[in-house]
């Protein structure tokens, strides 16, 4: 049986202990796919697995804590749910993980604008066909085929976790990590070669067209205190509703602030920002600088505890100024 | 007290109450002179501060924030400055990236004894801030400069085709 | 019904640059990877013929609006008392929303009802209405997410619109449909546009049928007030939402707000600003109950709303205008179309 059959099979054969199981199926259009929750058998049947799977189903996990739940999982999702039982969100023992190998999802924007490059609108899309290393678009009677490698997320780009770090029924050979193309991931290099004052003008500029939706907060799985969140609170007040550029930013700040050491780079919330902001860059540099002190990355290791919950009273990395 | 405009910059001060606030008491005590466009705000210690506090302050148009600890091993509180540390650190290398020159924060450890060390620290401080000047602020981006930008990102350029 | 005018394409910049002359007005560009209104600059070229990121709606309700500043002086003589004086903003300026489609401006129809009832007129919304004119496009292609005619609209429907554009050839026919909206045409740039009017009226339908046939939904009213209590439906409706704002924010007929003040000392302002009922905080009470605790209840609330509750106390109008764009910008791609027809056949069972 096909990989995926052996999929359905394990999860119809885990679903009765289970509240229900949070994987993927086809979506509104032959371009999206969308979460599915299988809570009978025949809903197992619509799972899908393949490059339209681009959301991290981790997101869900906290909300049904208490409860015996299963998820389908790539492996760049494996590290939140890693990451979610670092910081002691969710138990162990009532989650159960599936996982296959993956090869990259794409980048709905990288997609949309190849199609109006053609001449045509995403919203004339009438198939997708995928295989391993090619998506195939047709739309107004046309059929783009497209490499994978050059419309999927930056993050397939540089991937060294194609398989669930942790898991419980892993199906397929494991896939081989990728080296990446450029030692600085595009969007990274970007900003470096920004002067500082650039940097504040790039900000200015991107932050202009939020629409303060926090989509970016809600879809990010270690945001759980979306609720709660202190950009929505009065008490303390660190936010006004002000729609400039610099409240907006600020927002970003601290949601980037608070993912120290936390952030496993899902790209979760730049995809799901409707205004296709590029805010995944804050969080790659802090990543980039946790690595750098504390040679740590987040959701890999449940035992390990996050750089900034702990210290070393001699640091290795920090060195500071004489006065 | 208003700052003295044309003289005085406007930078913020984290002092943690109990050595470093002390330490500065022991340089106004010990009349020691140093400038004084530093205004303390004093918490119980270093671990309190959030590093939000400084990126609010630097985003709400300070020119410049110094925060001061007591000195790691000798924390009132046992730890807290230790988790100051990593996460000073951390947020002082983070702010270039957000279009702040760097060399406007700084975090540093003062006892309470240590009333010359205090003043040597301020002056140096507010002299760095100085050289650099006014902060440069968010609603105030020259257009030639957004222009330049909206350039480089272009339209589409948020992502990398190959 | 007045006469159709044209202009073509190439004049189209000169038109903008001469209706800015004493005027706001805002165009659809790129900016990064989103399409926004902007106010109109000439090195930007505007992107019609397709449907914007976010629709015009902050040009009559923007996202954030003061809507008085409050100052309080201390009496010198006695410091237990102050006046309180309140200054009102309510200076709008005029304004031209060029490009948007149908849909954009149809959204309006249906904040009217609310914000400019009899009981509680909004002077906010009523200065800013009364400032801008809609010039829309009427669309020449439609998307897998347009949904117009299923509420009563459709690619080319007036409604809201004070000047309808319809693409033809190298051009396009302007049409005047309200009084507010008939001085554009009045411009030099335009022509007669008499032997152009069929072929519009050929693009219009062309485009209709291209939407196909719109199920029937009259039932859905009844039916979702029938689902209210099935809680299991709700959550199987609710279960992939994340319960953020994008679809309330980009929704060009949501319109509701929260007041929020902004004190410094004695002074302070007083701002309305969007708020979405898909947000925990939305319904939550000072003491701490929250009658709309879970996503599912807010999203029931969200489409029973739309679909439902307003229809009823609003002559049937639906209180959505098919642009999709909830679709389209929700990250788990949440279907509002689905969910209605769900309901529907929920129903029939």
């Amino acid at each position: 049986m096909s990989r995926l059959e052996d999929l359905k099979a394990r999860i119809k054969a885990a679903l009765p202990g289970l509240e229900c199981v949070i994987a993927w199926q086809k979506g509104y259009d032959p371009l999206h796919n969308t979460p599915l929750f299988i809570r009978t058998e025949a809903d197992v049947d619509k799972l899908e697995w393949g490059p339209l799977n681009v959301h991290n189903p981790a997101v869900y996990l906290p909300s049904f804590r208490g409860k015996k739940i299963g998820v389908v999982v790539k492996g760049c999702d494996s590290r939140s749910v890693v990451e979610l039982l670092q910081e002691g969100l969710i138990d162990r023992d009532d989650v159960v993980i599936f996982s296959m190998p993956c090869t990259g999802v794409i980048d709905l924007t990288k997609v949309k604008a190849r199609i109006a490059a053609a001449g045509t609108t995403a919203g004339a899309v009438t198939a997708v066909a995928t295989d391993g290393n090619t998506v195939s678009v047709t739309a107004g009677g046309e059929t783009l085929t497209l490499p994978l490698e050059q419309v999927a997320a930056d993050k397939c780009g540089s991937c060294q976790f194609p398989n669930a770090v942790l898991s419980d029924q892993f199906v397929g050979d494991p896939a081989a990590p990728i080296t990446p193309k450029a030692p600085v991931a595009a969007d990274l290099a970007t900003l470096d070669a920004l002067s500082v004052p650039e940097r504040m003008a790039f900000w200015r500029y991107q932050m202009e067209r939020c629409i303060r939706c926090y989509a970016c907060r809600n879809a990010c799985p270690l945001c759980v205190c979306r609720d709660h969140c202190i950009a929505q609170s009065r008490e303390p007040h660190w936010l006004t509703q002000e729609d400039t550029s610099t409240e907006k930013f600020f927002f970003q700040v601290v949601h980037a602030m608070h993912l120290a050491g936390r952030c496993t780079e899902c790209g979760e919330c730049q995809r799901a920002c409707p205004m296709d902001i590029p805010i995944l860059a804050l969080k790659k540099h802090l990543n980039r600088t946790i690595h750098d002190l504390f040679d740590y990355q987040a959701g890999v290791d449940p035992q390990a505890i996050p750089p900034l919950l702990q210290f070393k009273v001699e640091e290795d990395n920090i060195k500071e100024r004489g006065w | 007290m208003p700052v003295l405009t044309g003289r005085e910059l406007r930078i913020v001060g984290f002092l943690c109450n109990w050595c470093s606030y002390g330490g500065a008491d022991t340089a106004g005590v010990g009349r020691f002179g140093q400038p004084t466009d530093l205004r303390i705000i004093r918490v119980p210690c270093s671990g309190r501060i959030d590093p939000l506090f400084i990126a609010k302050t630097l985003i709400s148009g300070a020119d410049g924030v110094l925060v001061s600890g007591c000195h790691p091993r000798d924390c009132h509180y046992a730890e807290g400055n230790f988790y100051a540390r990593r996460r000073l650190e951390v947020l002082k290398r983070f702010l270039p990236i957000l279009g702040i020159d760097p060399a406007r924060f700084d975090y540093t450890w003062v006892s309470a004894s240590e009333g010359q060390r205090w003043q040597k620290v301020v002056t140096a401080f507010t002299d760095q801030i100085h050289a650099l000047g006014p902060a440069p602020r968010y609603s105030d981006v020259a257009p030639e400069l957004l222009a330049k930008v909206a350039a480089v990102i272009g339209q589409g350029g948020n992502r990398v085709a190959a | 019904m007045a006469a159709v005018k044209y202009i073509s394409r190439d004049k189209l910049p000169q038109w903008l640059a001469a209706l800015a002359q004493d005027r706001r007005v805002l165009v659809p560009v790129a900016e990064g990877d989103g399409v926004v209104f902007r106010p109109y600059d000439p090195a930007k070229e505007p992107i019609f013929g397709s449907d914007a990121t976010a629709p015009p709606k902050s040009a009559v309700f923007p996202a954030c609006q003061e809507l008085f500043r409050y100052e309080q002086t201390k009496d010198a003589e006695n410091p237990d008392k102050s006046t309180l004086e309140l200054i009102p903003n309510l200076e709008m300026p005029a304004t031209v929303v060029f490009g948007a489609k149908p849909c954009g401006a149809r959204g309006f129809l249906i904040f009217d009802r609310v914000y400019q009832g009899k009981k509680f007129p909004d002077p906010y919304y009523k200065a800013a209405r009364d400032a801008t004119v809609f010039v829309t496009m009427a669309c020449a292609k439609v998307e897998n997410t347009c949904f117009c005619h299923w509420v009563g609209s459709g690619p080319a429907d007036p409604a809201g619109s004070d000047v309808l554009l319809t693409p033809v050839g190298d051009g396009y026919t302007v049409e005047a449909v309200s009084d507010k909206g008939a001085p554009l045409l009045d411009s030099p740039l335009l022509t007669d546009g008499a032997a152009k009017a069929a072929e519009a009226e050929a693009v219009k339908t062309a485009t209709r049928e291209a939407l196909g046939e719109a199920p029937d939904i009259s039932s859905a009213p009844q039916a979702l007030l029938d689902a209210f209590n099935d809680m299991d439906f709700w959550r199987d409706q609710s279960d992939k939402c994340l319960s953020c704002g994008a679809c309330t924010f980009l929704c060009p007929t949501c319109y509701c707000f929260t007041i929020t003040d902004e004190p410094a000392g004695l002074n302070g302002r007083r701002m309305r600003s969007w708020d979405a009922c898909m947000h925990f905080q939305f319904t939550l009470e000072a003491s701490g109950h929250n009658p709309r605790p879970t996503k599912a209840h807010r999203l029931k609330n969200r489409v029973g709303h739309k679909f439902s509750y307003y229809p009823t106390l609003h002559e049937g109008l639906i209180a959505c205008c098919g642009c999709g764009r909830c679709i389209k910008s929700c990250p788990v791609s949440v279907d509002i179309r689905e969910i209605v027809q769900n309901a529907v056949a929920r129903s029939k069972a």
